[in-house]
């Protein structure tokens, strides 16, 4: 298109902010931004913030989703805001909300530290299976082996699936679909004897057990890492484990 | 273990799994053979199609619930179905917060270990 | 500027009843309807017990047209469990790995309804054989 990067046309953008020094609640602020065919939201975002009010507060890095800093619901729906074009929302006005199910920080900022503890509570890093001295070389792995775990080393911990999971909503300690995809990421790793380790951690009723198999998380995941079978096929394996226990118990890690 | 695994304390162990295994056969069992027994109990029986007019007799059906292998069926196909139902009715009453956890546990997974019983009973008093 | 006071909005209290959820609320209530059936086949066993003038009534009923109703309203039911139940069973599985590639979900989901249509079908043909040669 030849209009591609001259603005020509607009939209309206519904921002929910938070000030917390001033605001007693968030409140929707309304925003008409100039837009081209190649703008995303996070650069629409970025428009405000540069013509309109600097004081407007989101996160981002890398503009090309790979980070997953900038995590939004957009008409409803967590996206990633560098993902999501604006002229396929237009003409619409837009609404434009932090992540649901987290404390708002501020604006379009949410608060991440019980995601990121939960990320720390599985072992995410390989516990190898044999102590492997660098000189031994490498540990190998085939094909097939790699393809077991691959795509859960593709979240990028945007968090778009705690967003979607209600029962993460209804339960803030639940473990949630994107701390499960880093556990299976490990677990089915064949270098990995880590397993144990993480199963005790997610045999509570804030573990797997929270999980009522409702799969959006995986419907709004930008990755496809399919977070609904991490936490499904570890309900099975912590079913088995649950019974195993009793037949040959073992010593708390 | 090994040194440099820095441990985090074992949550408390949940007794879901019990409920979640129930649930995963009763939605197995039906989902396999369900539509066929619901065509079969259903149509077939009551109305005689395809199936002799006599098979739901009493004495027939009698036969049937006394044989050891008819009541594993009959206990199986009940028990399960209720422990199915109650899983997926609780966890549907919670989203709702239609009532207080313990409530809600007694009136579905309570009410599948009742109605087990029941049946239990039932087919010992129907004897051998 | 520094001041932190988190804001908690609270979880919509219908949640279940909207798009994109309510597909799932409808797949766990037919689910329940997997229960129903089993109440009315216990219901059966009670009258069986009770003796022939019960299980005469229990048949009575069972012919009748708002029986009939009732159990079509309850096949429907439980074919959305089947469609839906396995739909989910490939979330619950490891990744199956053929020749160093994952199988897609879809195809696990239809092999496995190929399998319970087959199942169920396999209880119906012997019903009818055994009633046959009887
Ligand atoms: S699983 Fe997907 S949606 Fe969830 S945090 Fe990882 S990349 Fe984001
Ligand atoms: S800015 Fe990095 S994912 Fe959007």
């Amino acid at each position: 298109m030849s209009d591609a990067t001259i603005p020509s046309k607009s939209i309206e953008l519904r921002v929910l902010r938070y000030r917390p020094a001033s605001d007693r609640e968030p409140v929707l602020v309304s925003y008409r931004v100039a837009y081209s065919d190649d703008m995303s939201v996070l650069q629409a975002l970025q428009s405000i913030k540069d013509t309109q009010d600097g004081s407007l507060s989101f996160r981002w890095s890398c503009r090309m989703a790979v980070c997953g800093s900038c995590g939004m619901m957009i008409n409803g729906e967590p996206k990633l805001a560098c993902n999501t074009f604006v002229r396929d929302l237009a003409p619409d006005a837009v609404i434009i909300e932090p992540l649901q199910n987290f404390p708002i920080e501020r604006d379009l900022v949410v608060t991440v530290g019980d995601f990121v503890k939960k990320i720390e509570s599985i072992y995410p890093y390989i516990i190898p299976k044999v102590a492997k001295p660098v000189e031994d070389g490498a540990h190998l792995q085939t094909p097939a082996q790699m393809a077991a775990y691959e795509s859960f080393s593709d979240c990028i911990n945007c968090m778009l699936c705690y967003a979607a999971c209600p029962q993460f909503g209804a339960n803030p300690d639940f473990i949630g679909p994107g701390a499960m995809a880093l556990l299976q990421r490990y677990n089915g790793d064949s270098r990995d004897g880590g397993r144990q380790f993480r199963l005790d951690q997610i045999h509570g009723e804030d573990g797997v057990w929270a999980c009522t198999a409702v799969g959006i998380c995986s419907e709004v995941c930008p990755k496809q890492v399919d977070p609904a079978n991490a936490v499904n096929q570890n309900k099975t394996n912590s079913a088995l484990d649950f019974f195993l226990h009793y037949v040959q118990p073992r010593s708390q890690p | 273990m090994r040194p440099t695994i820095l441990h985090h304390p074992a949550p408390k162990r949940s007794v879901a799994p019990v409920f979640w295994l129930l649930f995963g056969a009763g939605g197995m069992l039906s989902a396999l053979f369900g539509p066929a027994l619901i065509i079969l109990t259903g149509f077939m029986l009551p109305h005689g199609w395809g199936v002799p007019a006599n098979f739901s007799d009493f004495p027939h059906v009698l036969a049937f619930v006394r044989h050891p292998i008819g009541k594993l069926v009959v206990l199986a196909v009940i028990a399960l179905f209720f422990w199915h139902g109650a899983e997926r009715l609780f966890l549907t009453l919670k989203d709702m917060r239609a009532g207080p956890p313990l409530l809600l546990r007694l009136m579905t997974y309570g009410v599948a270990a009742l109605l087990t019983l029941v049946t239990i009973a039932l087919l010992l008093a129907i004897g051998f | 500027m520094s001041e932190r006071r988190p804001f908690h909005r609270p979880q919509p209290r219908h949640w279940w009843a909207h798009k994109p959820y309510l597909a799932y609320t409808v797949r766990e209530l037919s689910g329940v309807a997997v229960a129903v059936y089993g109440a009315i086949l216990l219901a059966g066993l009670i009258c069986l017990w009770r003796g022939p003038e019960a299980y005469a009534v229990y048949r009575r009923i069972l012919s009748s047209d708002a029986a009939f109703a009732v159990h079509l309203v309850l096949l429907a039911a439980m074919l959305w469990h089947v469609l839906t139940w396995f739909q989910i069973l490939p979330k619950t599985m490891p990744k199956l790995i053929l020749r160093g590639r994952p199988v897609p979900q879809r195809q696990v989901t239809a092999i496995a309804l190929l399998v319970a249509m087959v199942c169920s079908a396999a209880l119906l043909v012997v019903v009818v054989a055994i009633g046959v040669t009887s």
